[in-house]
């Protein structure tokens, strides 16, 4: 791969981390047109406003937040599917932002996407044999008996019965479905898969078997996966690092059991007051913090810290001033939040005008 | 998760030619399924029959004039009675003789060439052009999409008769001229059902899926999208046919269409409306073969639709 000569400007990076995928300042805004003939532009949807992050190989890079804050659209821009309205996506230290999509070829080979819904995600007019093997003839690789003979290695070792690559997709349940994206998206040997929710549509039984796959071929092949999901329980315990999205930023990230147990933004500690607990009774300790209001909309977000309208610690500043996304001193270096007053460790966190709750010591 | 050694037996056997029949369970896909469907609706059966027959009446027309002893455009002195007027059917005119003393059995068959000539040939172009143009308006998008819409619309908006006056006065009536005529009147209302299809399938993740594996935007209209609006376009173009025929027929009619000697339905329908009182053969023979041939290709239009409709199983009521 040529280094498109795009490598001095960007920052030195840390020895020790390789990253695959940098992503520096996307933003990514979708026009808002009237409902008139003219259809003019009468605003934009910021559906991702200043991204920053770099994806390291190896890794699995949790993105979670709530409907609507811009995970899937990042997902999107990462691949490629979406232009991004400005900002850097660089794949393997190469500037693939702004390639056609000729010279975007070969980066295809290296990032693949799975999708959420297993039932619109395959063509329900195309046998499973064909849709697997798509990649193949997309890319021109691969023909003939060959290319049937790997769509039958691919089905077997997503869990799939080879004999099966004449059934169309109807012939299929969810689970077996989401095998057929995960072999589609295997094919080309990526580096990167990008799972934009690939379980939330599958029952729960179903979901374990199918991350469990997704785990086991990452051994096997050494992937990349940014995993989108809206589960903070399951993100956190397959995801090497958690990035939490807020109204198309990054708020915070870190590993997955240091925002577990250290959350310092107060989204992410809201974020995860909400979250289930298995146990009734540490379920029933535990102190959860509704949030008020709604969230604002992306049309016209909130200055400065998106999240002070509904933060319980807002201040003047939050409302003028932007907080960094750094690494807080005393933290983990890989533990970055963007805030002006991040949580302290066991800080109980309340709207001010809470009648206080009988407080626990 | 290995391919064992009946695994790969049978990967084999899924490889080896064609001819074979695999083991296990075939995936059937939605033609095959549609086609059961259709094979089992005795409408549909019936209508296909009505329709072959009158595709073999149009191919055999040569012989039967050859049998009869007419040709398509003679006339026959004893075609006319003393007083100038059509003898009726008889053993030398089946159906009857026309004002000009011509067989309208003979003309009946030769009639049937052009109508179906016009009416498919007219169908099938008006069928592709409307699903490139569909495809191209509901996929681009943009300014792609709004001249071909604006276009479709003005097209839709258009008087054809006039029109076709206009033209046939320019040019000439002939079949060619016609066929195009109809081609162009019909294309705009296929291109709008394949423009709204593609414009709901192209959001769907499977197109997503096909751009991040890198296709480009002729794969993916042509080998994602077309097969999931082709069901629709047949079902559109098995009424479309019906509609070109009376289209033709109408054209004939007003002397637009083919030259007078050539055998028309329309222009026998034409001829027949000042002697219909007296010579009703002229007139009811060439409506009765325009009727049965719409009817059935309509009929069947309806079957196709239900065969395709995943919800309606009425296979294994009959």
């Amino acid at each position: 791969m040529s280094a498109r000569g795009t490598t001095p400007q960007t920052p030195p990076v840390p020895v020790e981390t390789d990253v695959l995928v940098h992503l520096e300042d996307v933003v990514k805004h979708f026009p808002v047109r009237s409902s008139s003939l003219l259809r003019r532009n009468v605003g934009y949807v910021h559906a991702v406003d200043g991204v920053t992050l770099d994806v390291y190989r190896g890794e699995t890079l949790g993105l979670v937040g709530e409907s609507g804050c811009g995970k899937s659209t990042l997902a999107r821009c990462i691949t490629r599917l979406h232009d991004v309205t400005s900002g850097r996506i660089e794949l393997n230290g190469t500037d693939v932002t702004n390639l056609s999509r000729r010279q975007l070829q070969p980066f295809r080979r290296e990032m693949q996407m799975i999708f959420q819904d297993p039932f619109g995600s395959l063509n329900p007019r195309r046998r499973v044999g064909s849709i697997i093997g798509d990649p193949f003839a997309i890319h021109g690789i691969v023909s003939g008996a060959e290319r049937k003979k790997a769509v039958q290695d691919l089905m077997s070792q997503v869990g799939l019965n080879p004999e099966h690559y004449n059934r169309f997709p109807a012939d299929f349940s969810g689970g077996q479905r989401q095998r057929i994206g995960v072999a589609r998206a295997l094919a080309l040997k990526p580096k990167l898969i990008v799972c934009d929710e690939p379980v939330s549509a599958l029952d729960v039984s179903i979901q374990a078997q199918v991350i469990n796959l997704l785990l086991e071929l990452q051994r096997e092949y050494s992937l990349t996966y940014v995993f989108i999901a809206h589960d903070l329980g399951l993100v956190q315990r397959i995801s090497t690092r958690v990035a939490v999205m807020y109204l198309g930023q990054v708020i915070e990230v870190a590993a997955g059991e240091d925002l577990g147990s250290h959350p310092r933004h107060p989204y992410s500690a809201a974020l995860l007051s909400a979250s289930p607990i298995a146990d009734p009774d540490a379920a029933a300790k535990r102190e959860r913090l509704v949030l008020r209001g709604d969230v604002p909309s992306p049309i016209s977000p909130p200055p400065a810290c998106r999240f002070h309208p509904r933060c319980p610690k807002a201040e003047a500043i939050c409302r003028e001033q932007a907080p960094p996304l750094v690494s807080l001193p005393g933290d983990d270096e890989a533990h970055l939040v963007a805030c002006h007053f991040p949580l302290a460790d066991g800080e109980r966190l309340a709207y001010r005008d809470a009648e206080p709750e009988q407080a626990t010591a | 998760m290995s391919v064992g050694p009946e695994m790969s037996e049978l990967v084999e056997e899924a490889i080896a030619p064609a001819g074979q029949t695999p083991r296990g369970i075939e995936g059937r896909s939605p033609w095959q399924l549609a086609w059961e469907r259709l094979r089992h609706d005795k409408v549909a059966i019936a209508s296909a029959v009505t329709i072959v027959l009158i595709v073999l009446m149009a191919i055999c027309a040569p012989l039967v004039a050859k049998i009869v002893g007419h040709g398509p455009n003679t006339q026959y002195s004893f075609g006319t009675s003393d007083s100038g007027l059509p003898v009726g059917p008889s053993s030398k005119f089946l159906f009857g003789a026309d004002e000009l003393g011509r067989d309208v059995f003979v003309r009946v068959f030769y009639g049937a060439r052009i109508s179906l000539l016009a009416g498919v040939v007219a169908s099938l172009l008006a069928v592709a052009a409307g699903v490139i143009i569909g495809l191209l308006a509901g996929y681009l998008g943009r300014i792609v999409d709004t001249v071909l819409s604006r276009f479709m619309d003005v097209v839709l908006s258009m008087p054809y008769l006039i029109f076709a006056i206009a033209l046939v006065s320019v040019v000439g009536p002939s079949l060619s001229v016609s066929i195009a005529v109809i081609a162009f009147f019909s294309f705009a209302a296929v291109g709008r059902v394949v423009r709204g299809q593609v414009l709901s399938l192209s959001q769907r993740e499977f197109v997503e899926a096909a751009r991040s594996l890198g296709a480009g935007p002729i794969r993916i209209m042509f080998v994602d999208i077309l097969p999931n609006v082709l069901a629709q376009v047949i079902v559109y173009a098995t009424l479309l046919v019906p509609a070109a025929i009376v289209f033709e027929a109408t054209l004939s009619f007003f002397g637009l269409g083919v030259t007078p000697p050539t055998a028309t339905w329309g222009g026998m329908i034409a001829e027949a409306q000042n002697y219909y009182q007296v010579a009703w053969w002229m007139l009811v023979m060439p409506s009765v073969f325009l009727l049965l041939l719409t009817l059935a290709f309509n009929l069947l239009g309806d079957s196709v639709r239900d065969a395709f409709d995943p919800r309606y199983t009425r296979t294994t009521a009959k």
